[in-house]
């Protein structure tokens, strides 16, 4: 956070895909145009530093899909991308959503100025605004100041945490259930830090098994346990509602880390405190 | 069983003449078996049209959530949320006369026939996010029963749409009354509201109960007691 260079994005016209040149200023926010050491058709040379870090932690953890290499970047520092937001870019947000929710209203064939759905577009932006409110924190503000130091050595579990989140595809909720659990190394996390960091992670577009990694690995980063497990269980209203329109069936995805990956005892251990009861 | 075209004519109406051009098109317009159909029989490039608006306006959504639309995982997002959205409004496309017309037969029942635990996906209207449940729908027949599978297409097609579970009740129960003329119909909408679970007040455990009865089980108590118990919704 104390670097002094700027970050430049720039938009490659050959993927059309954001990339990073630099690191930047976590408070500079700057949109300029540039074209210096650039072919001439490339396209959108609008530049935007929003990022914190050479990787590419901007896209959600998503496009670091060769899950061999070693992770580059810190999930406790990822840059939140609603961090800076004044009151006025949160009511342009806002605004902005509203239009769309508008739009959306028209094209479905209703009418929008019935008295139902008169107030509806700002309504369902606000609700939106809430279920990504997630990318309104870093998770290194929440759990800094819960990291307490004691000689604790067995398991702690939180389990059956309450989570709902937005499927990224099709902009559908799904929810369901979390357990989280951990072999603590001389150092404890607030209890309430533990749902806090699910809480983040799942208010924001999210595919079910990068976000069961991401809460993994904050909780890994945070405290530096012997190891992390985390369970998630949910049902995805994108495919009960609608596609394969399946009722009964949930997802389950796991992170297991350090330990609870290499000795199965504690993993087992972990599966039998922590298990997530039918909902 | 009967078709309707050989039914008594005593009947008021005759379910016959439904695809009959009517004199009284005022009248029918205002039947809940033609409420809604406000995307009905519309051509291929008009559905186009409402798909790329869609998308168009996920796609800005998308930008203003903060996100990069850009990255892998959110490129083809607009593209399935404009169909996703279509899909849970497409009780707009069907009129519920077209499902049930010709699915009502002359039958001497006249005990009560109950259909629970339909489940129900709709739209919240209010802020156009899933409420979702069971369904319990029963009616006193008047020598005219309705196919059982029309019964969970009338709750579909009120279903997908954008609702109030209070109207969506009430439309279910009229369609039913409408259709067969029974004695009496009652029924029992059971949901969970994600507006109020995943935002707002953030309770998770309620549900909402909302139910309508007409005719007999209005008026008496008794029949509505059956159905209340016989009709009971398995917890979910």
């Amino acid at each position: 956070m104390t670097s002094q260079s700027t970050d430049i994005v720039f938009i490659d016209s050959t993927t059309s895909r954001e990339c990073h040149l630099f690191e930047f200023t976590s408070k500079l926010r700057t949109i300029m145009k540039v074209n210096q050491d650039l072919p001439h058709d490339s396209v959108n040379l609008t530049v935007r530093s929003v990022k914190s870090c050479t990787c590419s932690n901007h896209d959600n953890g998503d496009s670091d899909r060769n899950t061999n290499a070693p992770r580059k970047y810190s999930v406790l520092d990822e840059k939140a991308l609603r961090e800076d937001d004044t009151k006025l870019v949160r009511d342009q947000r806002v605004q902005t959503m509203s239009r769309s929710y508008e739009i959306i209203l028209e094209s479905i064939g209703e009418d929008p100025t019935r008295q139902g759905l008169l107030k509806t577009p700002k309504r369902a932006a606000e609700a939106l605004v809430f279920f990504t409110k997630g990318y309104e924190q870093s998770i290194r503000e929440i759990v800094s100041d819960a990291i307490f130091d004691e000689d604790c050595e067995n398991m702690v579990v939180v389990k059956e945490i309450d989570m709902y989140s937005l499927c990224e595809h099709h902009m559908v909720p799904f929810f369901g259930k979390v357990s989280v659990g951990y072999l603590p190394n001389k150092r404890v996390l607030g209890l309430s830090k533990i749902a806090r960091i699910v809480e983040v992670f799942s208010r924001r577009l999210q595919v079910q098994e990068r976000l069961t990694r991401q809460i993994a690995e904050a909780i890994a980063e945070a405290i530096k346990p012997r190891g992390v497990a985390v369970i998630v269980e949910c049902l995805h209203m994108c495919m009960i509602m609608r596609g394969a329109q399946k009722v009964n069936s949930r997802t389950t995805t796991s992170a297991m880390l350090g330990v609870f990956r290499e000795d199965p005892k504690s993993r087992e251990e972990f599966l039998s405190l922590g298990r997530i009861n039918p909902f | 069983m009967a078709h309707l075209s050989e039914s008594s004519n005593n009947d008021d109406i005759n379910m016959n003449n439904l695809h009959i051009e009517d004199k009284k098109n005022d009248v029918r317009r205002s039947s809940v078996l033609d409420e809604g159909t406000l995307r009905e029989n519309e051509s291929e490039s008009k559905h186009e049209q409402r798909l790329d608006a869609l998308k168009n306006a996920y796609g800005i959504m998308l930008n203003s959530v903060g996100e990069d639309a850009m990255r892998q995982g959110l490129l083809k997002t607009p593209e399935r949320a404009a169909k996703a959205m279509l899909f849970f409004t497409k009780g707009y496309e069907q009129s519920v006369r077209d499902v049930v017309s010709d699915a009502i037969f002359d039958e001497e029942c006249d005990n009560m026939v109950v259909v629970k635990d339909i489940d129900i996906y709709s739209l919240c209207e209010h802020h156009l996010i899933p409420f979702f449940g069971k369904v319990s729908v029963g009616y006193l027949p008047n020598k005219r029963v309705i196919g059982l599978s029309k019964i969970a297409r009338i709750v579909e097609i009120f279903s997908r749409r954008l609702q109030v579970q209070e109207r969506l009740t009430q439309q279910i129960a009229q369609a039913i009354e409408e259709a067969v003329q029974p004695l009496g119909v009652g029924v029992i909408v059971e949901c969970v509201h994600m507006c109020m679970v995943m935002r707002g007040a953030e309770k998770v455990n309620s549900r909402t109960t909302t139910s309508a009865m007409l005719g007999n089980f209005r008026h008496n108590a008794k029949t509505r007691e059956e159905f209340l118990i016989i009709g009971r919704n398995s917890s979910f």
